[in-house]
């Protein structure tokens, strides 16, 4: 990682720190703000290197000189970086925490302090790192990285320098998939699915998610042939291959996107398409339904990811979602 | 074993030295001192062992702490190291002293090799252990030879106890938790408080002519730590070395780093009243033992106060307790000098202050019922000690 490819997904907030390295105008305290994925740890890793490294060349640091490898492994001693340990930071790290803020660094008196996900951290602990960056001391850089920001103290807002990171654009996570030779129908599948290019991979690497795909472009075309034997289909292969429901969220997720697709057919927006390999299938069903019965098709998917959230029977949901689906039954029930 | 020699081919050795067992175990049970198992650096659950043409060096630290013990090729004439190619290996602590401790023959083997395979052995038992890698173990600072304080090791522990236990256990304001020093015209000036009282102390110290620290403050923790470690009864002097995040102690054969607390040291000269009112001069021993006897009821209350009021030629010393009932005791005084005074203090924070002067006489210095008092030594200006009265009258 550089800052050079991190400019690439984060224009802007490479450029801040970019400037502020070779300028030598560090803040103390940034705030890194934006959804999982964007490469807010990477940032945050990256900018310890700099701040660290002996030989940079302007902002890159080296990479391989002893201080990187060090803030790469989790063993450079000055840099103290506390993520949440489950559902919340607890207690102890917030004390060494604390503890950390007062004492000299222990190699030099450069310190840098990177807290993940800063919404998790107790008022106590929040009021301890203000009073650290309410009272700079030149040679310390504090790192907040947050999902919420609307979730911090507003006072601990006001005196961090805010880096917002914005969600990678479908297209380049495409892209960047492409480029590693994976094929586009699959990489802009997974790119529309989610936001953070690692899951995305793990998508694309994953047969099952390949599988998930062909069971339901299937689906959809016993749907559009309105063949009774829909259900028998959901029974015989759909329902045990999303046999979770984490794996059946994406499997409603998939065919949440399909109905997006005919909604781009019918407002002509091609470039949206995401099953562009099934143009063809698309085309036919589009023919068939009007903008509202998609809309309806939709609403009804969204409220299945509803139910299947609130635990009801994954199998229910599915006969639910294709009884609606065939138009038999109206969206209220 | 005939695995690790097929391998062995492929790489090169990093490291091999053999060691007398005793040596090993004294130092590695010295470096464990420091290593904490609740550490957030994964190297630091490791100590490092260096090879050094000189000898071997162990270090062990929890990042606030670090103790590097030295053992040297040969002392008094009797051979400990012998190193066969110098080089560095990071092994895990509890792992690497359990075994050195239970290792069946006077010398001990270790070689390691450059995949950091490390290869135990001693007598007919053998241990392949998995290092670390020793650069990425942190750097601990240098000696420089210019800039080194000397000072006797019983005058250092002495100067320890008698300002350490004054330091705040609070974490409100963090840099109350450590000593300050102050170095300047080879005087060392110590001063801890918790704001509730103060110790200070000044002695002299060797150092360069123009050597100037200030506002070192060391974590009183650290300080306890350095305590254990030095020696009762050697008559040698430590070095100390200050640099700009890290203070080191230099014994014989052993080094003691502790970082030093960020932040600016509060001012504590203007704390201490010039002039007194009222001038006591009593035993040490005798008043330190009338104060615990009143302390026994006085601790059961929360505060453990107890009063003071001054007679002719004695001091009066009582407190009570609604539940238990009360005390009297009267002390007779060496000296007595100024204002009739009545005064409540902590009996904890007296006993602490006295029980730590060596004096046969204190004199106390007090300037109202309501201002800080002053407990010196009769006969040694170095110490001080302060502390707040509790209002009570």
């Amino acid at each position: 990682m550089s800052w050079k490819e991190l400019a690439q997904t984060q224009a802007t907030a490479a450029r801040i720190l970019t400037n502020a390295l070779t300028q030598g105008q560090l803040a103390h305290a940034y705030l890194i703000e934006g959804q999982k994925g964007t490469g807010k740890r990477k940032a945050a890793k990256l900018l310890s290197q700099s701040f660290f490294c002996q030989n940079k060349e302007g902002a890159e640091p080296c990479g391989h000189c002893r201080d990187c490898r060090r803030v790469n492994s989790g063993n450079h001693p000055d840099v103290v970086w506390v993520k949440p340990d489950g559902q919340s930071i607890k207690k102890e790290q917030v004390s060494n925490l604390i503890k950390e803020f007062s004492y000299r660094g222990v190699e030099s008196r450069r310190k840098i302090f990177i807290i993940e996900q800063a919404d998790h951290m107790t008022i106590q602990a929040a009021n301890s790192l203000l009073k650290f960056i309410e009272e700079p001391n030149g040679e310390t850089i504090a790192v907040l990285m947050t999902e919420q920001m609307q979730q911090l103290l507003d006072t601990i807002i006001s005196r961090c320098q805010i880096l917002t990171f914005r969600p990678l654009s479908r297209q380049q996570m495409e892209e960047q998939l492409v480029a590693k030779e994976l094929p586009r129908p699959l990489a802009r599948l997974s790119a529309a699915l989610t936001n953070d290019i690692e899951d995305a991979l793990e998508y694309c690497s994953n047969e099952w998610f390949a599988e998930a795909r062909q069971k339901v472009i299937q689906f959809m075309e016993e749907l559009i042939n309105q063949s009774q034997s829909v259900l028998l289909k959901i029974y015989g292969s759909f329902s045990p291959h999303f046999d979770d429901q984490s794996k059946m969220d994406i499997g409603l997720d998939l065919i949440l996107l399909w109905y997006k697709d005919l909604m781009s057919l019918h407002l002509e927006r091609m470039d949206d398409i995401i099953y562009i390999d099934q143009l063809d299938l698309l085309n036919r069903q589009a023919l068939k339904s009007s903008l509202q019965q998609v809309t309806d098709d939709m609403s009804s998917v969204l409220s299945a990811k509803k139910r299947l959230s609130a635990h009801v029977n994954q199998q229910s949901v599915m006969e639910q979602l294709v009884l609606m689906l065939q138009g038999g039954v109206s969206n209220e029930l | 074993m005939q695995d690790t020699a097929d391998q062995n081919q492929e790489t090169s050795l990093a490291m091999k030295f053999s060691i007398s067992k005793d040596k090993l175990v004294e130092g590695v049970n010295h470096v464990m001192k420091a290593v904490s198992s609740r550490t957030t650096i994964p190297i630091l659950t490791g100590i490092k062992i260096n090879a050094g043409l000189d000898g071997i060096t162990l270090t062990g630290s929890d990042s606030d702490v670090s103790i590097k013990a030295y053992i040297p090729l040969e002392e008094d004439d009797e051979e400990y190291v012998s190193i066969e190619k110098p080089g560095s290996i990071v092994l895990q602590a509890r792992v690497f002293s359990d075994i050195v401790k239970k290792l069946p023959s006077d010398t001990v083997n270790i070689e390691a090799d450059s995949r950091l395979i490390t290869r135990i052995t001693s007598g007919s038992s053998e241990f392949n252990l998995n290092g670390l890698d020793p650069e990425e173990y942190p750097r601990l600072p240098q000696i420089e030879e210019e800039n080194i304080i000397t000072i006797k090791t019983d005058l250092l522990k002495h100067l320890i106890r008698q300002t350490v236990f004054a330091v705040s256990t609070s974490e409100t304001r963090p840099v109350l938790t450590g000593v300050n020093w102050n170095i300047q015209n080879g005087k060392l000036d110590c001063v801890a408080t918790d704001s509730h009282r103060l110790a200070s102390r000044s002695v002299a110290v060797e150092s360069a002519e123009n050597a100037t620290y200030r506002n070192i403050v060391i974590p009183g923790k650290s300080l306890n730590e350095l305590s254990k470690i030095l020696d009762d009864n050697s008559g040698e002097a430590v070095s100390i070395v200050i640099t700009e995040s890290q203070i080191l102690f230099k014994a014989k054969n052993l080094q003691f780093f502790s970082r030093l607390l960020d932040g600016n040291y509060p001012d504590t000269d203007r704390l201490i009243p010039n002039e007194s009112k009222t001038d006591i001069v009593i035993s040490t021993k005798g008043f330190l033992q009338a104060i615990d006897r009143a302390s026994l009821l006085a601790k059961e209350e929360r505060n453990n106060v107890v009063k003071f009021r001054t007679l002719s030629g004695e001091v009066e010393i009582s407190s009570q307790s609604p539940e238990l009932g009360r005390v009297f005791e009267n002390v007779q005084a060496e000296e007595i000098k100024g204002e009739e005074l009545k005064i409540s203090f902590s009996a904890k924070y007296m006993m602490d202050a006295l029980s730590k002067v060596d004096s046969q006489d204190i004199r106390i210095s007090f300037t109202g019922a309501m201002r800080p008092f002053l407990i010196r030594p009769v006969g040694d200006d170095g110490i001080l000690m302060l502390i707040l009265p509790v209002r009570t009258y």
